[in-house]
C-alpha cells in the first residue's frame, strides 16, 4: 500500500505557486460562458448548482465581479418554492450532450406549480446549499464592488427564500433538519450509504434513458448502469408529482449529515448577510442554532465518532461511514468534543488523513470502498476545501496545513481532476474541472493570509 | 507582477528626465514614448540617448502619425513603412522592445458612410501581409519588435479582434511580430475580452490599457480583474502601457493608475 509521507507534501513554492495559480485561472476562464461557468466544457456544459458555489470561492480571487455574476445567474433560475435547481440548461446545448436533459425534467411545464421558471428549463432537484457561504465570501473579496453592484441587497432575498424552502418544505420529518429525496441532491451521488436506500427503488427499464456521461469517462470511474435506472426512476416518480415535496411518496427519503451541515454553515453566513443589508440577522442565527442541536440529536454517532445519514422511510440510521459524516466540521460552534472525536476519525484508519491523497469519499476500510468509482471511495477537492474549513476552525492547523498542501499539489499534478485515486493520488474522472481548480486557487491564497484569517 | 509604462504626453514635465521623475513617484516602471512622422522619432534621438543615459526605461513607442502601413494611398503607405522601419531603429538602438501601429486609425469604418470601402478584403490582405512582412523582418534585424495593434470598428475596418491580427500574424511566420493589445477596443470587439487574451496567448507581445469610455483605468467599467487575470495566466511579463485620457486632475489621474491596476490583478 502507498502512504503519502508528509515529507512528500510541501507547501510548493514560490515559482509553483505561480504555475498553479496561471494554471488554475486559465482553467476558470477557459470554462466561463459569459454569464457562468461550466464545470467542464466536456462532460458537464449546464451550470451546476453547488459547482457554482464552490467555483465562485475560487473566481471571487481573479474577478470578483464575475464571482457575483456566478450566483446571480443561478439564482436568476431559482424556483417560486425558493428551490435552487441543481441543473439550470443551456439552451444553446443540444439535449442529447447530457442525461438527464430538459426533456427528462420538463421543468417548465410539470414544475409550473412549484413556481419553476416559465423561460429557462432546469433539473427538479437540488443540491447542497453551499451558496450563501459563497455568497458571502464574494462579498468580503471586493466589498466596494459588491456594494457598487448591490449585489448582497440583490441575493439576499433568494437566498433566504433558499433556505426557508429546505427548513420547511424540505424538513420532511418535522425534526428540524432538511432532507434529500435523491442520492444526487446530497452531492454524493453513488456514496455506498445510499446503496440500502436505493435497493428499495424499483429500477427504470434500461432501454427508456440513454447515459451522455459515458461518452467522456471510463465505465469505471462512474455510476453503475443499476444504479442509474434507479436515479431515474426517483426521478421520473418526483417530475410525476410535480415537484411537490408533500404530495410525492418519496421512496428516498434521507437526512445527510454534509447537506445539513453545509446549511447550517451558510445559515451562519446569512445572518452575516443580513446584518450587512440591514435584515434580521437574529432570526438566522437562531434557525443555525437550532439545526445544530437537531444535527446533533439525530444525525451524531459517539461510538463511531462520525455522524450517520438517517434513512427517513425506515426512520433509522445508515450505518456506514462516509466522507459526509465528518462535514460537520465546517459547522461553526460545533462542541468542542465532537469537533475533536471528528477529527481523531478523520486521522484514524476509516479516512487516514495526512497518509492517503485528501480525504477518502468513503470508509476505506468497508468492503464497498472503490478507490476508482465517483464517490464511493475517490477523495474530492470539494470535500477536502471543507474538512480544511472545519480544521482551521476548530484549530487543527497542522492538520489543515497539510491538507491544504495536499490539495495544491495533487490540484496540479492532477490537471485539475475531478477526483483521485487516495491511495496513488492518480486523476479519476474529467481534467480541468472547474471547481478543483478554484478551490485550489482559494487555498493558495488561504496559504498567503495564513489560516486563522479564514 | 505587471509592470507598468505611461505615455510620455500624459507626463508632466518640460524633459525626459522630468517626467520620469513624476513617473516613478506614481509607481510606474516606464515611459512609452509617442513617435511622430516625418522622421521627428528620429530627430529625437540625442534626447532620447540622453534620457537614457539619465536612467529612463523606455521599452516602446507608439506611432503618432496622420497614416499607417494599411493606408489607401501608395504614397502615404510607403511613407508610413518608412517612418514605421525608422522607429523600430530607434527602439532598438535604446535598447527598447519594440513598436506599436494599428493597421490603420481613422482611414475608414465600415459602420459609418459610406460604409463599403474602396480596397476588396483580399486587397486589404495582400497590403497588410506585404506591410507586416517588410516591416517584421526590418525589426527582426534590429531586435526588436513590431506590435500589431487591433482598433475598433469606428477606427479600422480592417483588424478589429485579436484574432484577425493573429491570423495575419501567423500567415507572416516572423517571430518579430506579435499583437499590441488595447483594453479599451477589445472591450468594444471581443465577445470574451479574458478568454480572447487566452486564445491568442503565444501571440500576444505588448498591452495598453485605458478603461471602457477610453478614461484612465479605474475611471470606466471594464471588468479590470478578468482581463489582468487572463494576461497572467498566460505568463505575460510585458508592460501595462497607459494610453488614455484623463478625468479630473490629470495629475491626480495619472497617480492613481498604477495602484489601481495592481490592486485589480490581485
Amino acid at each position: 500500500m502507498t502512504t503519502v509521507l508528509e515529507a512528500a507534501v510541501p507547501s510548493p513554492g514560490a515559482g509553483r505557486r505561480a504555475h498553479l495559480r496561471q494554471a488554475a485561472t486559465h482553467v476558470l476562464l477557459d470554462n466561463w460562458t459569459g454569464a457562468a461557468t461550466v464545470p467542464s466544457r466536456a462532460l458537464y456544459p449546464h451550470q451546476w448548482s453547488w459547482d457554482s458555489a464552490f467555483i465562485a470561492i475560487g473566481l471571487r480571487h481573479i474577478a470578483p465581479r464575475r464571482a457575483q455574476r456566478e450566483l446571480e445567474t443561478l439564482l436568476g433560475a431559482q424556483w417560486g418554492d425558493g428551490r435552487i435547481p441543481h441543473i439550470v440548461f443551456n439552451p444553446s446545448v443540444p439535449f442529447g450532450a447530457y442525461f438527464p436533459s430538459p426533456d427528462f425534467w420538463r421543468s417548465s411545464t410539470a414544475g409550473r406549480t412549484a413556481g419553476a421558471p416559465s423561460t429557462t428549463e432546469t433539473s427538479g432537484i437540488i443540491q447542497p446549499p453551499v451558496h450563501a457561504l459563497a455568497a458571502w465570501q464574494v462579498h468580503l473579496a471586493d466589498p466596494a464592488e459588491s456594494r457598487r453592484r448591490g449585489f448582497l441587497p440583490r441575493v439576499y432575498p433568494r437566498l433566504a427564500a433558499w433556505h426557508r424552502y429546505l427548513s420547511t418544505s424540505r424538513d420532511l420529518a418535522g425534526g428540524a433538519l432538511a432532507a434529500v429525496v435523491h442520492p444526487w441532491e446530497a452531492g454524493l451521488d453513488n456514496s455506498p450509504s445510499w446503496d440500502a436506500a436505493l435497493a428499495r427503488v424499483e429500477p427504470a427499464p434500461q432501454r427508456s434513458f440513454r447515459r451522455a456521461d459515458l461518452d467522456h469517462s471510463s465505465a469505471a470511474d462512474r455510476p453503475t448502469d443499476l444504479d442509474y435506472a434507479r436515479y431515474v426512476r426517483l426521478a421520473t416518480a418526483y417530475r410525476d408529482h410535480a415537484y411537490d415535496d408533500a404530495r410525492t411518496p418519496h421512496a428516498f427519503a434521507i437526512e445527510d449529515p454534509s447537506f445539513n451541515a453545509l446549511l447550517i454553515a451558510s445559515e451562519h453566513a446569512l445572518a452575516a448577510i443580513a446584518r450587512a443589508v440591514g435584515a434580521d440577522a437574529e432570526a438566522h442565527r437562531r434557525r443555525a442554532e437550532a439545526a445544530t442541536a437537531a444535527l446533533i440529536s439525530r444525525l451524531w454517532d459517539p461510538a463511531g465518532g462520525i455522524f450517520l445519514a438517517r434513512d427517513l422511510v425506515r426512520g433509522e440510521p445508515i450505518a456506514g461511514h462516509s466522507v459526509s459524516g465528518l462535514i460537520p466540521l465546517v459547522v461553526p460552534g460545533l462542541p468542542r468534543d465532537i469537533a475533536a472525536a471528528l477529527a481523531r476519525t478523520a486521522r484514524g484508519p476509516r479516512f487516514r488523513l495526512g497518509q492517503v491523497h485528501l480525504v477518502p469519499s468513503y470508509d476505506l476500510t468497508a468492503k464497498e470502498f472503490d478507490g476508482n468509482r465517483y464517490w464511493r471511495g475517490p477523495s474530492w477537492f470539494n470535500t477536502a476545501w471543507l474538512i480544511h474549513r472545519g480544521l482551521v476552525q476548530h484549530g487543527e492547523a497542522g492538520a489543515a496545513r497539510r491538507l491544504r498542501a495536499q490539495v495544491l499539489t495533487a490540484a496540479y499534478r492532477s490537471r485539475f481532476a475531478e477526483y483521485l485515486e487516495p491511495y496513488t493520488g492518480e486523476g479519476r474522472g474529467i481534467r480541468r474541472f472547474s471547481w478543483t481548480a478554484a478551490l485550489a486557487l482559494d487555498l493558495l491564497h488561504a496559504s498567503d493570509e495564513g489560516d486563522p484569517a479564514r | 507582477m505587471f509592470k507598468t509604462a505611461c505615455q510620455e504626453q500624459l507626463l508632466p514635465g518640460e524633459t525626459l528626465k522630468e517626467k520620469w521623475e513624476f513617473a516613478r513617484s506614481a509607481g510606474y516602471d516606464a515611459i512609452e514614448l509617442r513617435g511622430k512622422g516625418d522622421f521627428h522619432f528620429r530627430d529625437r534621438l540625442p534626447e532620447l540617448r540622453k534620457a537614457r543615459a539619465e536612467g529612463v526605461v523606455m521599452p516602446t513607442v507608439c506611432v503618432d502619425m496622420p497614416h499607417f502601413f494599411g493606408a489607401f494611398d501608395d504614397d502615404l503607405r510607403r511613407d508610413a513603412i518608412e517612418q514605421m522601419k525608422s522607429q523600430l531603429s530607434v527602439i532598438g538602438e535604446l535598447g527598447g522592445l519594440g513598436a506599436q501601429t494599428p493597421a490603420s486609425y481613422g482611414m475608414f469604418s465600415r459602420r459609418l458612410p459610406p460604409f463599403n470601402p474602396p480596397r476588396s478584403e483580399e486587397q486589404d490582405r495582400e497590403v497588410l501581409l506585404e506591410g507586416l512582412t517588410e516591416l517584421g523582418e526590418h525589426a527582426r534585424k534590429e531586435g526588436v519588435m513590431l506590435f500589431l495593434e487591433p482598433l475598433n470598428r469606428y477606427e479600422d475596418h480592417m483588424v478589429n479582434r485579436l484574432e484577425q491580427a493573429a491570423d495575419l500574424i501567423r500567415a507572416v511566420g516572423l517571430d518579430s511580430v506579435r499583437i499590441g493589445i488595447d483594453s479599451y477596443h477589445m472591450n468594444i470587439e471581443e465577445a470574451d475580452p479574458a478568454a480572447a487574451v487566452l486564445a491568442a496567448a503565444p501571440l500576444v507581445g505588448h498591452a495598453q490599457v485605458s478603461d471602457s469610455n477610453r478614461l484612465q483605468p479605474g475611471a470606466g467599467h471594464l471588468d479590470w480583474p478578468a482581463w489582468l487575470g487572463a494576461l497572467d495566466a498566460i505568463g505575460y511579463d510585458g508592460y501595462l502601457a497607459v494610453e488614455c485620457r484623463l478625468a479630473g486632475d490629470p495629475f491626480q489621474a495619472v497617480r492613481s493608475i498604477p495602484s489601481f491596476l495592481h490592486r485589480s490583478a490581485g
